[in-house]
């Protein structure tokens, strides 16, 4: 034994110095890069959407930054629903600081040269504005020509819709106004809100000449503020923001802005965080089957190594080393295209910014990518070819079928990593652990149940097989639950793959269903408003001479709050420990009277509105968010303003209101009997059809009106169905990485069991199982795969889609059967395609071709 | 330089199956002397193969003891009985083995390469010229014949010029040309390099060509 301690010196290279391994890695990687194009291709899908969402957002996020004094036009803006009193004029002179003011509100415009008119958003601006960015227009002069007579500028896509150019005249109520240029950008304007309504600008000193501003006109007023610098911008924070908001006015800084914008995006950031997420983790899944399938190729050549001398971890360094390198080339090849499909999707979100998304190059990305990526090398890839280092020399000799996976500390810690890697993942992509970790489980919960469904399935093909079955549907379900199946395995990452995709296109129908009108037959679609009580009747008139149904006329009043449970508005808002909102007892109220609920309308508690005889007698209906911001119960009193007059009124009861359903809807809800003395005006409704029908009513009313405006609703939900299809292609673009690396994950499955699946088709054969027979065996059984993993899929993805659109997006629940069946049909076609495509050389070639190839 | 290079001792070896206990090698004891010459026969399931594969060291004995070189296999790691593999013992396999990846030539190359030599292509390509393979050493083992393969295989195992060479079968795979030569060339390079060869054999002609041959049936020695 002595001997055997001197001689047996065994020198341990470092991998780095050990220049055999090195040389062997490249001579065995020569001809094998092809056998790893699954884990090439799984880390590039995983690692370019992940550097393109991540590209996406930091090009955003850093767009908004540069913007955001743009966004506003200004450092500080104070705005409201009327005029600013004295008072807050003197106030805001007192500041001493550069100033502009505007006034917007909603009007009709008659385009005079094709006698075509539209609803648009006027805004009346002074001279100044805006202190940050430009108004871009077309000519370059139309901003100053503006200020020196009655000139109007458009947004570019009203000035298109209705072939408008410098020069013509558009009528805005009773004034005509020379169209000085077309506006192509404006701070604080474009984007969703000019897609939506577009804009007409016209000086503020020509807006009383228009005589738009009438009794119960919904005008908002802004002042715009420049400061010196932020620090200013902050100081008239501090000293006029508390002072507006007790008034019932708001303020936007550019921080609020900027967070504001920042908000509107996160629904869509989530939902790209989320694709990333699910893309990383089928392309973690992808590397580890690969790196799987691989290992398992080369346990006869880690024999042999290991007969000549090899030492196990030399055997696992020579693949490690292929892998790991192979690894870095796709997470550079993966970063790169990351970044370069950073740069189409800016085009795809071109109408749904209001600014313009450049392209700024950045390394961060790619050095993400490159450092995710060969994380995700490593330790994807590390569980299966540690097995490597166990593949016993005997296996040279014979088969060890009796081998049991050792777990080394290296598998163990491993497995821990593997384990909080997805966890950590998730938390950075959210910015949030929470999040993160709701993620995590979601996905661990998946996993669980897609294998319990797979446990469940095994145990009920031997309970209850099919015994009397012919050959080919006995022999397609036995092969399910064979000694050394993969059933198990392929159920899950198959069933993975399909509840991704179908949990994708619920949530993807829940985000499209919250904007979809639904356009009933009998549902109004054109709403006009602002009807003068003189000009109730005229209008009504003009309505039935073009045949249109006078779907309701709703009588409005404008007021405002005077008293709540007996306490002043005014000292309701100077108490700073109320729970009550400012904006609800300060705001302009439009309300109406009737003694019933509407179709849009479910009384949640209390009676419905009505007036009782003697004192006390006025009991009105609240909607249930302003009843929660008032503080207000049943029986609780309000004291209206009601043009000077005050009117005490009592809560009767609380009403969940539909808002999009059936418009117009309101607030608060009065009695009838009451109001109908009170000076008011009028929205009545109907529904146009016939587009021409549309145009010659639409040009007499303005004609005749000019104050009354209508909606079209056919028009914005044209302009929404447009706008969301846009986003769709940007969601279903993206999505499409999640669903490529499903695709990669299922072959790698399918590839994984094929060496089992081969050897038993070629016994078939070699007894005589004909071509068709063995086609159909393995299609059946991978129908069979594939049913069952669609059918686990979609069932979860249906629990899974209703728990994030509820918690996570904050949205309503939405699916359609139609799109997961072929979704599910998809997946079973496709496991059968591409099982059968794995084994066609097996079904084709003669057996003893294959026995031969086999050895 | 030890005298006897291979002696084993009362080796036993079981396996566990599902329901009980294998003993597919029952109480074997021999040794082996350097140049000699041992072949070991017997029926499918006698444990021939098993008996090699301990020898080797490429599988741990359940008892009894193996000394290779005076190193007791038991007493060792895995891999340090894959490092005196590498420092003593050469392979040939019923199945060739080389590795798909590598050239005739890299086949031949690797065991001096693992053991860290540098410039070794000279003596491999002289091994390969040796088993007449000299116009064929950047052939991958896909593109030579049965035969061609196994003579790389025989070039590999004498690339370390190891002090004993167990073969499996070497010729169970090949026609009897070819089995002609790759007999030829295994015992006449053993004679020439002294090395002690240890075969597993069904070919009782093979066996005949040995020193001494060991009969196995039923995991017992009966000879």
């Amino acid at each position: 034994m002595m001997e055997y301690y001197i001689k047996l010196k065994r020198t341990v290279r470092p991998v780095f110095r050990d220049r055999w391994v090195w040389s062997m890695a490249w001579r065995d990687a020569r001809h094998n890069f092809s056998r790893l194009f699954l884990f090439a291709a799984s880390l590039i899908t995983g690692i370019t959407a992940v550097v393109a969402l991540d590209s996406l957002n930091r090009t955003l996020q850093g767009d908004i930054d540069r913007n955001a004094k743009e966004l506003l036009g200004a450092d500080f803006a104070v705005s409201g629903d009327k005029k600013f009193g004295s008072e807050l004029q003197a106030l805001f002179d007192s500041t001493g600081l550069p100033q502009a003011s505007e006034a917007d509100m909603a009007s009709m415009v008659l385009f005079m040269r094709s006698n075509e008119s539209r609803l648009i958003r006027l805004v009346a601006l002074t001279e100044g504005f805006p202190f940050y960015g430009k108004v871009e227009t077309q000519p370059a002069n139309a901003a100053a020509q503006l200020q020196r007579g009655r000139y109007a500028m458009l947004d570019a896509s009203l000035a298109t819709q209705f072939e408008v150019s410098s020069g013509d005249s558009i009528r805005v109520g009773n004034s005509v106004f020379t169209v000085a240029g077309v506006v192509d950008e404006i701070p604080g304007g474009g984007g969703l809100m000019s897609t939506f309504t577009p804009s007409v600008y016209i000086p503020l000193r020509e807006l009383d000449s228009t005589g738009l501003v009438q009794y119960g006109s919904r005008v908002t007023y802004k002042r715009y503020f420049k400061t010196a610098n932020d620090a200013g911008a902050k100081q008239l924070e501090e000293s006029l923001g508390p002072i507006v908001k007790q008034r019932g006015y708001s303020f936007d800084t550019v921080q609020s802005r900027k967070e504001g914008l920042g908000e509107g995006f996160m629904s869509i950031y989530r939902f790209f965080s989320l694709l990333g997420f699910l893309a990383l983790i089928l392309g973690c899944i992808g590397v580890a089957s690969s790196v799987h399938i691989y290992a398992g190729e080369k346990r006869e050549e880690v024999a042999v190594l290991r007969c000549i001398g090899s030492s196990g971890w030399q055997a696992f360094n020579i693949y490690f080393i292929q892998i790991f390198v192979l690894g870095v080339i796709s997470s550079v090849i993966g970063s790169v295209l990351g970044i370069g499909i950073t740069q189409a999707l800016p085009l795809l979100l071109k109408d749904i910014i209001p600014f313009e998304v450049g392209f700024t190059f950045s390394w961060s990305p790619l050095i993400l990518g490159l450092l995710l990526g060969t994380l995700v090398s490593f330790l994807f890839s590390l569980l299966p070819l540690v097995a490597v280092r166990f593949v016993p020399p005997l296996t040279v000799l014979r088969a060890q079928p009796g081998t049991a996976p050792r777990r080394s500390k290296t598998q163990l810690v491993a497995m821990a990593l593997i384990g909080l890697f997805p966890l950590a993942f998730a938390a950075w992509q959210t910015r949030s652990w929470l999040t993160g970790t709701f993620f995590f489980l979601g996905l661990l919960g998946a996993l669980l149940a897609l294998t319990g469904v797979a446990l469940a399935l095994l145990w009920a093909v031997r309970r209850f097989f099919p015994t009397n079955a012919g050959f080919v549907l006995r022999h397609s379900l036995s092969s399910l639950f064979r000694p050394n199946n993969q059933t198990r395995v392929l159920l899950v990452t198959i069933g993975l793959g399909a509840l991704i995709i179908s949990t994708l296109n619920v949530i993807q129908e829940s985000m499209l269903s919250q904007v979809e009108f639904t356009g009933q037959e009998n549902q109004s679609n054109t709403i006009l408003f602002d009807i003068q009580r003189e000009q109730r009747d005229g209008v009504i008139q003009l309505m039935q001479d073009h045949q249109l149904k006078v779907n309701q006329v709703v009588p409005i009043i404008t007021c405002r709050l005077r008293e709540v449970k007996g306490k002043t508005v005014e000292s309701l808002t100077a108490d700073t420990t109320r729970q009550r909102s400012n904006w609800a007892l300060t705001r302009e109220y439009r309300i109406t009277y009737r003694d019933t609920l509407t179709r849009s309308e479910e009384l949640l508690k209390g009676e419905v509105q009505h007036k009782k005889a003697g004192r006390d007698s006025v009991w009105v209906t609240v909607s249930e968010d302003v009843a929660e911001r008032l503080a207000i119960t049943m029986g609780d009193s309000l004291v209206f303003d009601m043009q000077g007059v005050p009117m005490t009124v009592y809560l009767a009861g609380v009403r969940k209101i539909d808002w999009p359903k059936d418009p117009p809807n309101f607030i608060f809800v009065f009695p009838t009997g009451v109001l109908e003395d009170a000076p008011q005006i009028y929205v009545t409704s109907t529904r146009i059809t016939d587009r021409q029908q549309a145009g010659r009513f639409q040009q007499q009313l303005v004609q005749q009106y000019p104050n009354v405006s209508l909606i079209d609703l056919q028009l914005i939900l044209g302009t929404i169905n447009k706008l969301f299809n846009d986003l769709g292609l940007v969601i279903r673009f993206l999505a499409l990485f999640s669903i490529l690396t499903g695709l990669i994950v299922l072959a790698g499955a399918v590839i994984n069991s094929k060496f089992i699946r081969k050897k038993e088709n070629v016994l078939l054969r070699t007894i005589g199982a004909r071509t068709r027979q063995i086609t159909m065996i393995t299609l059946i059984e991978y129908a069979w795969l594939g049913l069952f993993s669609a059918l686990t899929g979609m069932v979860l993805s249906l629990g899974g889609g209703w728990l994030l659109t509820k918690f996570f997006f904050e949205i309503t629940f939405a699916f359609d059967w139609m799109e997961l069946l072929l979704i599910g049909g998809g997946v079973i076609l496709l496991t059968m395609v591409i099982g059968w495509w794995n084994s066609r050389d097996v079904i084709s070639a003669p057996p003893l071709q294959i026995l031969r190839g086999e050895g | 330089m030890p005298n006897v290079v291979l002696r084993a001792e009362n080796l036993t070896k079981t396996y566990r199956t599902a329901e009980n206990f294998l003993t597919v090698l029952d109480d074997v004891s021999f040794s082996v002397e350097q140049g000699d010459s041992l072949a070991i026969i017997g029926p499918s399931g006698s444990g021939k193969t098993t008996l090699l594969g301990l020898c080797a060291g490429l599988d741990v004995a359940t008892s009894g003891t193996i000394s290779l070189m005076d190193f007791k296999l038991s007493a060792m790691s895995e891999d340090d009985r894959a490092y005196l593999r590498n420092q003593y013992v050469g392979f040939v396999f019923q199945n060739f083995q080389l590795l798909s990846t590598l050239t005739a030539l890299e086949n031949v190359m690797v065991p001096l390469e693992l053991r860290g030599e540098r410039n070794v292509a000279p003596k491999a390509k002289a091994l390969l010229d040796r088993v007449g393979l000299s116009k064929r050493l950047n052939h991958y083992p896909s593109q030579l014949s049965g035969g061609e393969q196994q003579r790389v295989a025989i070039a590999r195992a004498f690339m370390t010029d190891p002090k004993i060479l167990f073969a499996d079968e070497p010729t169970g795979n090949l026609d009897e040309e070819n089995a002609q030569h790759v007999t030829s060339l295994l015992f006449g390079m053993n004679k020439e390099q002294n090395t002690t060869l240890v075969l597993v054999t069904h070919n009782l002609e093979l066996a005949a060509m040995t020193q001494r041959v060991i009969k196995m049936r039923g995991g017992r020695m009966v000879v």
